[in-house]
């Protein structure tokens, strides 16, 4: 029975591991709605907001805002990889991670001096893994972002940026674009340009068609806009990352509960057969010893 | 005792007879007895051999042949001694059955001696006390289960693993580059294997010799259609001759022996015909003293050497069946074969984990290969570990050291199989004979993940580790074109 007990064992340990599975699939689906409607709700200012900037853009003015310039050489970039603190989700940190470090790759073989920032425990251990140096770690960032603790990053890229202490800002993050579709992708958030151009080009009869006047003056108004503009995307960022995540944390452990099920029930059968092969031969052991001493 | 007594069949049942002698010429046990008369136009010639005295002058035999035909009252001559066989250098070349007739149709064998076949084994202050490596040149075999020269070796396997393949592949490497002499000895199998493997053994040469195999090798064959007692004794006839090529040449002899099952099993049939009480699984209660008289004689001697290899089939994949349970305990290397690798279509399907080997130690094999072996081991043992795991929650799960031993443990796996001899017909692809030292660095390199960056298919069927990345290099060229 040397086999059937190990089975036994096999089958505790596969349902408990059912039932932290199942757990970690409700939880997920609580927090996603959640999140899911905090993104819904910030893209439709981020959509708005990037509309404008992008309208603006267009407009024939002298003025242009810092954020918004393109430089001519790229020399240092920063790349903000956005990851999950905890595990149980599935691929959702490995494709983050695999396009960084195809990013990376890109990176060294321009030859632009990078730092590099991680948010979420995974990133930040499979980086240490691949001995990649990273310069700044956060681990504060859960599932619900909010908005001040993402705008303190903000504002030291916007910082940095204007002095020209970096010309370019890279996210490596999963970007949300419906239920059943996320995307691991590395977009460049600073400059803006990319941005507005993209906005631009989707609704172009219409931006056309806008014509704004200016109260103070254009400059005011950009100083407050763009900035709010490249907050609201970062920011963004950081809600797509959150219910991407627990969209792959639902899906890999309904996965993981019904894989978990399967197993258990292949290793009950298993057991039962064992069990009844070792009865029937005890039964026919007995029987025959029996019939040998007649 | 005078050898003229003679005596009548009182009894048949099935493959045992009783036969009834005067009271004061009562045979010994084990003694063989003649049974050769015409009934109704048929010759009846049949060796039994003497099991239990039953009382009365009675004794109960098992017959070595056919007991079809056989009749009440036919006389029965004691021969006065156990069977005995043929021994010396006539005998090879040649092919036996159990009572030691050749059967290959070559006429009279020219014999030194005739040797009974129960023996005693050899006595302690005569063994030999020396323990050495041997080669075979099979990746698997000389990293984690090394052979001991004048040692057991055992390969355990459920049906159709290829246990007979393996030790057809042993035969061609070890007898090809071996002086010395070789016993066969079929025992319960197939007999177009048997056929098989004496029409191979006259193709393959020894060396450069120009000489075949079969010149230095005798075989003994009891089949599957033999009656049970034949199937009992036949590992004796040949182990016999296999002892005096040891004794009384001196040389290093090698004895194959497939299925040395078949031996217990045979047992089995013969002790309920015997009528005695069916122990644990419904073999026989003897099983133990029946194996280990057998076993305890293959053993080298200051004198010689007796190198085995011996096939033992698993019943039901059950390695705690009695059977091969009983047999694990003579061997020093213990080769198992699971059907789960040779499901994944990897040859030979030596289960690295459950096979060992008692010199499997730094004392013998030396600190670097003894740590090899176990790194092996311990990336494969934590891969199986894992498996659970990646069944339920995947591979993206595992944290990255548990990757990377995943990544490694699965080109691991795949880097044991190896192109096989005797196997060139089937595969196409020639066999490869890997030397100790390449197998232990290849598998070295592995370990240290110097070939991390090959495909897994590219380790499959290679020799050397090189081997590997040309494979790998071809297959490139083989996907990109």
């Amino acid at each position: 029975m040397a086999n059937a007990r190990s089975l036994v064992k096999r089958l505790k340990s596969v349902r408990n591991i059912r039932k932290i599975t199942r757990t970690m699939e409700l939880i997920a689906t609580g927090r996603f709605k959640k999140a899911m409607d905090r993104a819904t709700e910030a893209a439709a200012y981020t959509k708005k907001i990037s509309e404008i900037v992008g309208d603006l853009g267009q407009a024939d003015l002298k003025f242009s805002h810092p954020l918004l310039e393109q430089r001519p050489e790229t020399k240092r970039s920063v790349l903000l990889v956005l990851t999950s603190n905890r595990g149980l989700c599935g691929g959702y940190n490995g494709s983050v991670l695999r396009n960084t470090l195809r990013h990376f790759q890109k990176l060294k073989e321009t030859g632009i001096e990078y730092t590099l920032e991680v948010s979420g425990k995974r990133g930040i251990k499979f980086l240490n893994f691949q001995q990649i140096a990273i310069d700044r770690t956060y681990t504060h960032f859960e599932d619900k972002p909010t908005f001040t603790e993402v705008d303190e990053l903000g504002k030291r890229f916007v910082e940095d940026f204007v002095a020209g202490r970096i010309d370019r800002l890279d996210v490596s993050y999963t970007s949300f674009e419906s239920i059943s579709r996320q995307n691991a992708v590395v977009e460049t958030i600073l400059p803006l340009a990319g941005l507005g151009s993209e906005t631009d080009s989707k609704d172009e009869s219409r931006s056309a068609a806008v014509d704004y006047e200016f109260q103070p003056s254009p400059k005011e108004i950009l100083e407050e806009l763009v900035p709010a503009a490249f907050r609201a995307r970062l920011f963004k960022c950081f809600l797509d990352a959150a219910v991407s995540e627990q969209i792959a944390r639902m899906v890999a452990m309904k996965g993981a509960t019904e894989n978990a099920d399967e197993m258990a029930g292949t290793l009950k059968q298993q057991y039962n057969r064992a069990r009844q092969a070792a009865i029937t031969s005890e039964l026919a052991e007995i029987i025959g010893g029996a019939a040998a001493l007649e | 005792m005078s050898d003229a007594s003679t005596g009548a069949v009182s009894q048949i049942i099935g493959s045992t007879f009783d036969a009834e002698f005067p009271e004061d010429k009562l045979p010994e046990i084990y003694n063989a007895l003649k049974i050769d008369e015409t009934v109704k136009g048929i010759e009846i010639n049949v060796t039994g051999e003497v099991q239990q005295h039953l009382g009365g002058g009675k004794v109960r035999c098992v017959a070595l042949g056919s007991t079809d035909g056989m009749v009440r009252g036919m006389t029965v001559t004691d021969t006065g001694a156990p069977l005995s066989v043929p021994v010396g250098k006539g005998t090879l070349g040649r092919v036996f059955n159990v009572t030691g007739d050749a059967i290959d149709g070559r006429g009279e064998v020219d014999h030194d001696d005739r040797w009974a076949i129960h023996r005693h084994p050899p006595k302690l202050e005569d063994l030999s006390a020396k323990t050495e490596l041997f080669e075979t040149g099979i990746k698997v075999v000389d990293l984690l289960t090394p052979f001991v020269r004048g040692g057991k070796a055992g390969l355990f396997g459920g049906a159709g693993l290829g246990k007979t393949v393996i030790l057809t592949e042993l035969i061609a490497r070890i007898a090809s580059a071996h002086g010395g002499y070789s016993v066969f000895a079929g025992v319960g199998e197939r007999t177009r294997e048997g056929n098989d493997l004496w029409l191979e053994m006259q193709e393959t040469k020894i060396g450069d010799t120009g000489r075949s195999v079969i010149e230095q090798t005798c075989m003994v064959f009891g089949q599957m259609n033999e009656p049970p007692g034949a199937r009992l004794r036949v590992a004796l006839s040949a182990l016999t001759m296999a002892e005096w090529f040891r004794d009384a040449t001196g040389s290093d002899t090698l004895l194959f022996v497939d299925n040395i099952f078949r031996f217990s099993q045979a047992g089995s049939e013969v002790s309920a015909l015997l009528g005695r009480m069916p122990s644990a699984v419904g073999y026989q209660p003897t099983l133990g003293t029946e194996l280990g008289e057998l076993q305890e004689r293959i053993t080298s001697t200051s004198n010689g050497a007796i190198t085995s290899v011996q096939a033992v089939y698993v019943p039901a994949d059950d390695p705690t069946d009695p059977a091969p349970a009983t047999a694990f305990s003579h061997l020093d290397a213990f080769i198992y074969l699971e059907r789960k690798i040779s499901e994944k279509g990897i040859y030979p399907a030596i289960d690295p984990l459950a096979s060992s080997s008692r010199i499997l130690d730094p004392q013998y094999v030396g600190e670097r290969h003894y740590n090899i072996a176990r790194r092996v081991q311990q990336t494969l043992q934590r891969y199986r570990e894992l498996q659970d795991i990646i069944a339920i929650l995947g591979v993206d799960e595992l944290s990255e050291d548990d990757k990377m031993i995943v990544h490694r443990a699965r080109r691991i796996e795949r880097f044991l199989s190896q192109p096989f001899l005797v196997a060139e017909v089937f595969t196409g692809k020639a066999g490869k004979i890997t030397p100790m030292e390449e197998t232990i660095r290849s598998f070295e390199e592995i370990c240290d993940g110097k070939w991390d960056h090959l495909s897994e298919a590219a380790f499959m069927y290679v020799g050397a580790i090189e081997e590997a990345e040309e494979q790998h290099k071809k297959m490139q060229a083989e996907s990109g074109s």
